[in-house]
C-alpha cells in the first residue's frame, strides 16, 4: 500500500472578474492521480502557473481541494474533521518555499521548533528542550544559536531550520515546495544532502515541488510532469530523464542549460509562452507549442495512459 | 579592446559609514566576445554592471578607470555619459515587468533612445522600431507596438527589453541576469535568441548570471567574483574543466548533474561575509579545505597560471600550475615569520 494515494485531485479557483463580477474559474488542479511509496521521493516537476504549489497545498488540505480522494496510508483524508486532520497533520508536514517568509521574525529558533511539539502536546518541557537541541545538531546550529532570532540567520540556515520545524513531529511524508529555489548553489547543495541524510535516518517520504529540472531529477525516486493543472508524464526519475515520452517533457528537458561548455545542444525549442490557466487551450492543452500537434490535439482530452511498463504520459501521438 | 575596466573600486554608504563593495576589479573585453560574470549572490556582480553604466546610488564612490574604445569614461560628465549609455553601451535588466514603464506604449519606449541618439524622422523611427520588434522574434510588430507592458507575457517583455537595448546598434551590451525570471523553456527560447544577436553583429556582451548552465552555454570567457572581488578568470572551458580556485571548485561540485542521482553533493561551508566585516587576507579563507597560514594575514594577487588562465589564490605559483604549487607561499610564510 502506497503511502499517500491521491486519485483524480480537482483544485479550482472562482475569481471574479471586471465590474459585473463575472465569474471565471481557475482550474489550477485538473484531475491529477498520483502516488507516493513509504520512503521514497516523488519530485513534481513544471512551468509556472502549472499548478505544482497548489498541488502540494491542497494534498495538506492548507486549500480544500474541489474534488477527488486523497489517502494517507489507507485512511481518506478529504472530508475528516479539523479535529482528525490536526491529528494527521503530525504525520504531514511542509517546507516553504521563502525561508524569509515563513519563520517568524519575533520568535526565538527554540520557541519556532518548540511550537509544533506544544500544538501536539509532546512531551514535558525537559523532553522538549532535549528533542529541540537533538534536531538543531542535526541541521548544523550549534545549542547557543538557539536562542537567536531568524534575522540573524542566512538563507540557507533559515531554510534548515524550516526542514527542522517540519521534521520536529517525526512525520511520515514531508511536501517541499521549492525548498531550495531561494538559494545560492553552494547552500542549495547543503539543503539537498540534508534532505538526503534525513530521509535515509528515518525512512522519510518527501513530495518534492520545483522548477528546478536538475534538483528534481537529483532527489527523486519518480518524476511527475505538470503542464497547465494536469499530469502529463509520470514514471521512474530515470525513464523520465533518459527516455521522456511526453513532448512537452522532452522539450523542457532540452531547454535546460547544461552546466558544461563541451556539451553539443539538441534542442527543441517550444514556440510561444504558456497559455494562462484561466482560459487553457481546448483538447491538449499543449498543442497550441507543440511540435507534434494534430488537428485531433485541438478536440481530444489525452488520458494519461501506461505507454511503457510504469511509464505514463498523456498523449496520442506517442 | 572594448572595453577595459582597472582598478575599479565601489564604495556605498551604509548606516552612515562607507562599505567597501567592489575591491580593485580590472578586467578586459575583446569585441564580439561574451564575457560571462559569475558569482553568488552580495558577490557583486550586479553592482559591477551598474558601475560601468555609472548607475549608482548617490554618495556611491567609484574610482578606478573605465575605457571604451579608447576613451576614459569614468572621468566625463553627466551630459557626456548620457550620449554614452544607450547608445555606444546598453543595458538589460533582471526583471522586464519592473524596467519598463507601465504608462507607455511598447512604441514608444523602444523609440526612445532613436529620438536622443539618432537623427532619424518620425516615419524612420517607425520603421526602426518595427524592424527591431522583428529582428527579436515578436510576432505581429505592428499591432504591438501600441500595446502596453501589462499585455504582454514574461517572455515578451524581455524581448522587448533587448530590442531597445539594441536599437542604437551598441559596441557593447550588458546584460544583469536577463533570463532568471523567466521559465526555462522560455530562457532557452532568449537565450537563443542572444546567440543569434552574437552571431549577427560584433558587439561585446557582459552577462551576468549565477547559472552555472547559462554561463556554459552562451560565455567565451568568464570571471568568477566572492565577495567583492574576481578570484578567477579563464576561457569557459578551460574553467569548467581545469577550475584552479577552491571557490570555483566547490561551485562546480555543489551543481546537481543530470545522469547523477541521490549522490552527496558537494558544499560550501559557512556563509559569505558581509561588506562590513571582511577579514584580512584572502576572503575566502574561513571556507576554504585548503586555508594555509598565509591566507589569513596576506591578500593574494590574480596571478597567471596559464595562458589566458588566472586566479588569486596562495595554492598556485606564477606560471608553473598547480604541481610545484606551493613554494611560493611556503617562501612567503616564512618571511612572515621573520
Amino acid at each position: 500500500m502506497p503511502l499517500l494515494e491521491v486519485t483524480n485531485l480537482k483544485q479550482h479557483f472562482t475569481t471574479k472578474k471586471g465590474f459585473a463580477g463575472n465569474k471565471t474559474v481557475v482550474k489550477a488542479v485538473d484531475g491529477v492521480s498520483l502516488t507516493i511509496e513509504e520512503g521514497k521521493t516523488l519530485g513534481i516537476v513544471g512551468e509556472s502557473g502549472c499548478g505544482k504549489s497548489s498541488l502540494g497545498r491542497s494534498i495538506l488540505r492548507l486549500v480544500e481541494p474541489t474534488e477527488g480522494s486523497i489517502k494517507f496510508k489507507g485512511k481518506e483524508i478529504v472530508g475528516v474533521s479539523a479535529k482528525e486532520m490536526k491529528e494527521l497533520r503530525k504525520e504531514m508536514q511542509i517546507v516553504f518555499q521563502d525561508p524569509y517568509a515563513s519563520l517568524n521574525p519575533r520568535r526565538t529558533v527554540r520557541q519556532i521548533l518548540e511550537a509544533p511539539l506544544i500544538i501536539h502536546n509532546i512531551g514535558n518541557k525537559i523532553e522538549r528542550k532535549e528533542l529541540i537541541e537533538d534536531l538543531s545538531g542535526k541541521i548544523g546550529l550549534r545549542k547557543e544559536q538557539l536562542s537567536n532570532y531568524p534575522h540573524e540567520f542566512s538563507g540557507g540556515q533559515r531554510q534548515r531550520i524550516g526542514i527542522a520545524r517540519a521534521m520536529a513531529l517525526n512525520p511520515k511524508l514531508i511536501i517541499a515546495d521549492e525548498p531550495v529555489s531561494a538559494l545560492d548553489v553552494s547552500v542549495q547543495s547543503q539543503v539537498l544532502n540534508l534532505m538526503l541524510d534525513l530521509q535515509q535516518e528515518r525512512n522519510l517520504s518527501y513530495m518534492f515541488i520545483s522548477h528546478d529540472l536538475s534538483v528534481v531529477q537529483h532527489i527523486s525516486d519518480k518524476v511527475a510532469v505538470m503542464y497547465l493543472g494536469k499530469v502529463v508524464e509520470i514514471a521512474d526519475v530515470a525513464k523520465v530523464y533518459d527516455t521522456p515520452i511526453h513532448p512537452y517533457t522532452r522539450a523542457l528537458l532540452s531547454a535546460l542549460p547544461v552546466p558544461d561548455p563541451t556539451h553539443v545542444k539538441n534542442r527543441v525549442i517550444l514556440e510561444g509562452d504558456l497559455p494562462s490557466p484561466s482560459n487553457p487551450p481546448t483538447g491538449c492543452t499543449f498543442h497550441t507549442r507543440c511540435p507534434m500537434a494534430t488537428k485531433e490535439c485541438r478536440e481530444i482530452i489525452p488520458p494519461l495512459e501506461e505507454k511503457e511498463s510504469g511509464h505514463f504520459a498523456a498523449c496520442i501521438h506517442v | 579592446m572594448l572595453l577595459e575596466v582597472k582598478h575599479m573600486s565601489l564604495s556605498l554608504k551604509r548606516a552612515g559609514k562607507y562599505s567597501k563593495i567592489l575591491d580593485d576589479i580590472s578586467f578586459y573585453i575583446e569585441q564580439g566576445e561574451t564575457l560571462g560574470i559569475v558569482g553568488e549572490s552580495g558577490c557583486g556582480k550586479s553592482m559591477t554592471a551598474l558601475s560601468l553604466m555609472q548607475l549608482l546610488p548617490e554618495k556611491a564612490r567609484l574610482e578606478g578607470d573605465v575605457v571604451l574604445q579608447q576613451k576614459n569614461i569614468s572621468k566625463v560628465s553627466k551630459r557626456k555619459l548620457e550620449k554614452i549609455r544607450g547608445n555606444q553601451m546598453s543595458m538589460i535588466f533582471q526583471d522586464p515587468l519592473t524596467s519598463l514603464n507601465p504608462l507607455q506604449t511598447v512604441g514608444v519606449q523602444v523609440e526612445e533612445s532613436l529620438i536622443l541618439h539618432t537623427k532619424k524622422n518620425k516615419k524612420e523611427r517607425r520603421e526602426r522600431v518595427l524592424q527591431l520588434l522583428n529582428a527579436v522574434g515578436l510576432p505581429r510588430a505592428e499591432e504591438l507596438i501600441d500595446e502596453y507592458p501589462h499585455q504582454l507575457s514574461g517572455g515578451m517583455r524581455q524581448r522587448i527589453m533587448i530590442a531597445i537595448a539594441m536599437a542604437c546598434e551598441p559596441q557593447l551590451l550588458i546584460c544583469d541576469e536577463p533570463t532568471t525570471a523567466l521559465d526555462v523553456t522560455v530562457q532557452a527560447q532568449i537565450l537563443e535568441l542572444m546567440n543569434e544577436i552574437k552571431r549577427e553583429t560584433e558587439m561585446g556582451i557582459v552577462m551576468i548570471t549565477h547559472d552555472m548552465g547559462v554561463v556554459a552555454e552562451v560565455c567565451d570567457r568568464v570571471i568568477v567574483m566572492y565577495a567583492g572581488k574576481i578570484v578567477e578568470e579563464a576561457p569557459v572551458i578551460e574553467l569548467f574543466g581545469n577550475p584552479k580556485h577552491p571557490y570555483t571548485q566547490g561551485l562546480l561540485a555543489s551543481i546537481p548533474k543530470l545522469g547523477r542521482r541521490k549522490e552527496k553533493l558537494g558544499s560550501i561551508p559557512g556563509t559569505v561575509p558581509t561588506p562590513g566585516s571582511m577579514p584580512t587576507g584572502c576572503r575566502f579563507a574561513d571556507r576554504c579545505p585548503h586555508v594555509m597560514e598565509i591566507c589569513r594575514s596576506v591578500t593574494p594577487e590574480m596571478i597567471q597560471i596559464q595562458k589566458s588562465h588566472q586566479t588569486a589564490c596562495w595554492l598556485y605559483d606564477e606560471k608553473e600550475g598547480n604541481e610545484n604549487a606551493t613554494t611560493r607561499s611556503h617562501e612567503l610564510e616564512a618571511a612572515l615569520h621573520n
